[in-house]
């Protein structure tokens, strides 16, 4: 297939992803406000256990006593991770239901490049969400600001994150061809992610935790996004974080893509594809 | 034991069959006849949770990855796992029993939610609703089938939760205070029946009601006092916690294990979540009837 004809094969799976999308206005609506509303319960701990907006054992951890703050930017970022797990991961599964996955496997058109379509519509409503949610949370009183000099090297931060995560969802996706049902296994990812990566306590509090974080891209993301927007450290470690996310990034490009390729063959062969 | 029509065996629906023939059976029959129905509810729920092992073991570690991050920040917060300001609070430093304790609580909300909400959701994929619709038992006795097995799924996480707590910070709570928590946690389980009942019926018209599960949860989690006391809450949530059985039934457990100060007494927790229970069964069950009787009439009974 030209590159002409690829190009408009993602830009078809893109329009009608955001189609689909937007068919169910109230679950756009529900997406930017209840992962907001999930970080609440943690606000609520914080006030029953430290008495104040600011903790002395939580700066030592993190650098910053915010622990408001901390538990927002990472409700704010991991958004992006768990609407692409859920949106990417789980989207030939949803194809399946629809009763479509047929035609998408005897389609002219490699599933990967569908995929593609899929990840940049994603993509791109998870960044309108986001871009929101930061909006009021900045308006509110959590000590959070943004200023252009901050969001560059965050945004630089956040494309390299998703780079990689969208080869290991794109991964995922070709599990589900093989596996059927994943529903369970998005929850238990999801909540590894939770339990493994800094997004609602800084890992570092056990050893465990914080020996384990250091394989996910998410905790190097989340740590330099927090020192730039918490901690005004703006080149520091910048750069090496980036090179560390670019280094992952490959190896989960190169993994996902060879996984998904493999695992696709492998269902074919099977003559499963259209099995539930 | 009998034979069908293949000749292959199959069990006596005696009790059933005993009901049909009665045209007027008695208060007692008429128990047992539920009673037998709800058993075999669960056991079939149990049946096709157990076909997939893996799962279900997965299903059983989850609550442990749950509570974690909520002990693990409650100790970044304070540097160790006794806070002051929770003492000022409630009268309790040990942050870990408090938020674990609390946490157990959220399977039973996720029970009325989920796993009562999507019962007959559950039914409509597998194609067997309009079976179970036609069966000589009441809708109510089918979803209270589910609930019970629901219950006993919940019980069996929570003690994998609890043992593994156990075995890596240990639990201080005063076991003498097992026997009452479990009695409010009895008298709480009649109240979310009535939520479950209602979460059941929104599936009949949103047939998709997930969202509405979801929406619900959240903010439940936000008012249920899990991992903090109901005074950090700002008071118009604190008034809309006191609506919510869970409240009553972590605060009273917490109360009995560890001595949490309530700012009310047992008596009046055990009076308040009786009322609870005669008002979300009764409202329970007359939507769900609403609705049934709604859903039939239009004949959407069977849409997805």
């Amino acid at each position: 297939m030209s590159f002409a004809a690829t190009a408009y094969v993602i830009r078809a799976e893109m329009a009608k992803t955001l189609r689909i999308y937007f068919s169910y206005p109230i679950i756009v609506v529900y997406w930017a406000i209840f992962p907001v509303l999930w970080v609440f319960p943690f606000l609520f701990q914080g006030k029953a256990m430290v008495g104040s907006n600011s903790s002395a054992a939580f700066q030592h951890l993190t650098g910053s006593g915010n622990y408001m703050a901390f538990i927002l930017i990472g409700a704010m970022v991991s958004n992006f991770v768990f609407s692409g797990l859920w949106g990417v991961g789980n989207s030939l599964r949803e194809e399946t239901y629809w009763g479509t996955m047929e035609y998408i496997i005897a389609s002219p058109t490699h599933p990967l490049v569908v995929l593609i379509g899929k990840t940049l519509a994603e993509a791109s409503v998870t960044t309108c969400i986001v871009f929101l949610q930061a909006t009021i949370i900045s308006l509110l009183p959590f000590g959070i600001s943004f200023t252009l000099a901050k969001v560059l090297p965050v945004l630089l931060l956040v494309v390299l994150l998703m780079v990689g995560f969208y080869g290991f969802a794109i991964a995922f996706a070709g599990f589900t061809l093989l596996i059927k049902e994943v529903h369970g296994w998005v929850h238990t990812l999801e909540w590894v992610f939770f339990l493994f990566s800094p997004i609602r306590y800084p890992v570092q509090v056990n050893p465990i935790t914080s020996f384990v974080s250091v394989l996910i891209p998410l905790t190097w993301a989340l740590v330099a996004i927090r020192g730039i927007i918490l901690l005004n450290q703006r080149a520091v470690g910048l750069w090496k974080i980036s090179g560390i996310l670019v280094a992952m990034d490959a190896v989960l490009l190169l993994g996902g893509y060879f996984t998904f390729v493999a695992l696709e063959r492998k269902t074919r062969r099977d003559g499963t594809v259209g099995m539930h | 034991m009998g034979e069908d029509s293949r000749g292959q065996g199959v069990e006596d629906s005696g009790p059933v069959t005993g009901i049909l023939e009665s045209s007027n059976p008695g208060p007692l029959r008429l128990l047992r006849h539920y009673a037998n129905a709800v058993w075999v509810e669960n056991i079939k729920e149990w049946k096709l949770e157990l076909t997939y092992p893996i799962d279900f073991l997965r299903g059983l570690i989850d609550p442990v990855v749950y509570l974690l991050p909520y002990v693990f920040y409650g100790i970044a917060l304070v540097g160790g796992r006794s806070s002051a300001n929770l003492q000022k609070l409630v009268g309790t430093t040990d942050i870990v029993s408090f938020i674990t304790i609390g946490y157990v609580f959220i399977g039973f909300m996720n029970m009325a939610l989920w796993a009562m909400g999507f019962s007959l959701r559950k039914e409509q994929m597998y194609g067997t609703l309009e079976a179970v619709f036609a069966a000589p038992v009441p809708r109510w006795v089918f979803t209270m089938g589910m609930s019970m097995h629901s219950i006993l799924h919940q019980f069996l996480m929570i003690a994998v939760q609890l043992l593994f707590i156990l075995a890596v910070f240990s639990l201080k709570v005063n076991p003498l205070g097992l026997l009452p928590a479990f009695g409010m946690i009895g008298l709480m389980l009649i109240a979310l029946y009535g939520i479950g009942m209602i979460m059941a019926s929104t599936t009949l018209i949103f047939k998709q009601g997930w969202l509405i599960s979801e929406a619900l949860g959240s903010l439940l989690m936000v008012i249920t006092p899990i991992a903090y006391p109901l005074a950090v809450l700002p008071v118009f949530m604190q008034k809309a916690a006191l609506a919510v059985p869970t409240t009553y039934g972590i605060m009273t457990a917490r109360h009995f294990l560890m001595g949490e100060q309530m700012g009310f007494s047992v008596g009046t927790a055990f009076l308040r979540v009786a009322v609870l229970c005669v008002i979300w069964v009764v409202c329970g069950l007359v939507i769900f009837a609403a609705i049934d009787r709604s859903t039939r009439r239009s004949g959407t009974l069977s849409h997805y």
